[in-house]
């Protein structure tokens, strides 16, 4: 969308409106109930604008706030935000301490009265190993859990400091621990123990898979959610800071699309056949 | 939005109060149909015909709920067929343009064109993995034999690269099950690149059944060659399906927890390092770079701890294992920068 149009009086309340009025629309069909988000081309989009980094980051924030609007109101239950990947502690120091300030800023306004987790119910999660960050961030992380403990509509996890080979390690470490204690039988242990005891184990399942900025990998997020069947991956090429209320309510109604009308599927089809021959 | 929450809300909180009426009134034996007037029943019967089949409305939504909900239906449907009417024309769009890289990309079953494409790249992966479907039978290519020939064929691209590593996913294991023609379809395929005096000597992985081949077929006389166990075969081949998936990290997780009970291991000691050689063991080292032979990005249960960096191409609306697609997977690898984390 052209930026001269925001400039218009009323602007923001028109775009409220229709977006309103898009989300009645989809919620008639299926809507998918948990999204993954990879945020990923900040720093891009500082570098083509030439801004500053953090000033990308900012972006990057206003841009995650948007589209998580669009989102629970067209009924998504539940999103996943990749924030801070244990692999970013390598990028230089002034980097991750602005992006530990930025957390914590962020986090602070978040569950501030009024905001976007009062007016949608949201329950702040954070997922990740926690030992590594720096104390005054985790008493902030901590700090957006609580306040938002009981707010029941809409969960927003954010990975912070999350690897997803870290997690599945850290689910089978857990449940060992239990095996040793003597609560769990080692022959018990099933798919669904695994996928329950993951930190993501208590919502629906991934349904979406959105990475920002055309990079095709999927960079150690949610790899045991998102790698079956049910699961569309779409990845998309604009930059994070650029991907607008237009584009994300575009991707909803395609995944609705593909759910009511099906994606054709190779398999089973084979099995139909051998039916077929049999009752001949 | 507000208004419609506002008037359900007074619908559900006046109607328990009518009907509690209603039942104080009526005589407990007899049944509840009874009292329905004529025009109640026709009333519910025409509700239950026009109650759409979704969760957001039920039987005793009010009219105005009913009537709304089909209002914006109709604008989804009419959404859809937006969708539709764009999807044919990408469609269209972009089997055009596959079928024009068809015609300038093209083998033509002979290794020094593809080495000759391969070596413009300035990186090339060194291992690759491919995901396969099987198409119904009556599909051109489909079938088992399609499948087989698509691997074969897929192998020959592969070993012209010059790359050693392939693994060929394919979700039901199909390709497990029939191995002696996979290996006899694999060397006659490498037989017409290179032809049948200097055949490229090759490996076939089965890391769920731990076995392995080498070779077209037991009785081949080149098996002296392969008993030498410091041989590497020029291409390794590794089959993977679902098994290799969830089923092998919840299968390593039973002999870790075994090993717990009897004290071998502490569940301390078991880091993402730990655990990844162990997975190296039992399915093989992460791609880098997976090729998807199918319209869209699925991951069909690939097995999900080896799809942490690796790039992903697929190729939109195509469904054919053809030269083109495989060479620009390559060449998009070329240019991709992977910086973990940084």
């Amino acid at each position: 969308m052209p930026d001269w149009m925001s400039t218009f009086p009323g602007y923001q309340q028109i775009l409220e409106n229709c977006t309103s009025l898009f989300a009645s629309v989809v919620r008639t069909g299926p809507v998918p109930q948990h999204i993954g988000f990879i945020m990923d081309g900040n720093r891009r989009y500082a570098r083509i604008n030439q801004i500053e980094v953090k000033e990308g980051h900012n972006a990057g924030f206003e841009s995650l706030a948007r589209l998580l609007q669009v989102c629970y109101k067209c009924g998504v239950k539940s999103a996943t935000i990749f924030a801070f990947s244990i692999e970013n502690y390598k990028r230089n120091s002034f980097e991750v301490d602005w992006l530990m300030e930025l957390a914590k800023m962020r986090f602070g306004q978040m569950i501030e009265k009024g905001d976007l987790c009062e007016k949608y119910g949201i329950k702040i999660r954070t997922l990740g190993d926690k030992s590594l960050l720096p104390r005054d961030v985790v008493e902030c992380l901590e700090e957006a859990e609580r306040t938002t403990a009981n707010n029941s509509k809409a969960v927003l996890n954010v990975c912070f400091s999350y690897t997803s080979r870290h997690e599945i390690t850290t689910t089978i470490v857990n449940i060992l621990e239990n095996v040793k204690k003597g609560l769990i039988e080692p022959g018990d242990i099933t798919e669904d123990m695994i996928t329950n005891n993951l930190y993501t184990g208590d919502q629906p399942p991934l349904d979406l898979l959105i990475r920002s900025s055309g990079v095709r990998r999927i960079s150690d997020f949610l790899l045991w959610q998102c790698h079956q069947e049910h699961c569309d991956i779409e990845i998309i090429d604009t930059l994070w800071p650029e991907f607008g209320t237009m584009q994300m309510c575009l991707l909803l109604l395609k995944w609705s699309f593909n759910r009511t009308y099906g994606r054709k599927k190779y398999r089973g089809k084979k099995e139909t056949k051998k039916e077929k021959e049999k009752s001949t | 939005m507000p208004i419609e929450q506002d008037y359900s809300k007074t619908e559900n909180g006046t109607q328990p109060v009518e009907s509690d009426n209603q039942d104080s009134n009526k005589t407990p034996t007899l049944p509840s149909f009874t009292a329905n007037k004529s025009s109640q029943t026709v009333n519910t019967l025409w509700r239950t015909l026009i109650t759409p089949n979704s969760p957001n409305v039920t039987p005793n939504s009010s009219y105005y709920e009913l009537i709304s909900f089909y209002v914006y239906h109709g604008l989804l449907v009419l959404l859809y067929f937006n969708i539709f009417i764009f999807g044919l024309i990408t469609f269209s769009i972009n089997r055009t343009k596959l079928w024009f890289f068809e015609l300038a990309y093209n083998p033509s079953k002979s290794p020094s064109v593809i080495s000759a494409d391969i070596s413009k790249l300035n990186k090339i992966p060194k291992r690759i993995s491919v995901i396969l479907n099987l198409k119904p039978e009556e599909t051109e290519n489909g079938g088992i034999s399609g499948l087989i020939s698509d691997s074969s064929e897929v192998c020959a691209w592969v070993v012209a690269s010059g790359i050693k590593y392939l693994s060929i996913y394919e979700y039901g294991g199909e390709l497990k099950n029939n191995i002696p023609e996979l290996r006899r379809s694999v060397y006659k395929k490498l037989a017409v690149y290179y032809g049948t005096d200097n055949v490229p000597t090759f490996s076939i992985k089965v890391p769920h059944a731990n076995a392995i081949y080498y070779g077209a077929s037991d009785q081949d006389i080149d098996q002296q060659r392969y008993k030498n166990t410091s041989y590497k075969p020029i291409l390794q081949i590794v089959l993977l399906s679902n098994v290799d998936g969830r089923a092998t990290i919840v299968d390593l997780t039973k002999v870790m927890a075994d090993l717990t009970t009897t004290n071998e291991i502490s569940p301390k000691d078991i880091t993402v390092k730990f655990i990844d050689d162990e997975l190296k063991q039992l399915v093989g080292e992460e791609p880098d770079l997976l090729i998807l032979f199918q319209p869209y990005l699925n991951l069909q249960s690939y097995p999900p701890w080896h799809i942490r960096l690796c790039e992903i191409y697929w190729e939109p609306d195509n469904d054919a294992v053809t030269y083109p697609v495989y060479l620009r997977a390559l060449q998009k690898f070329s240019t991709c920068k992977v910086n973990v984390g940084k």
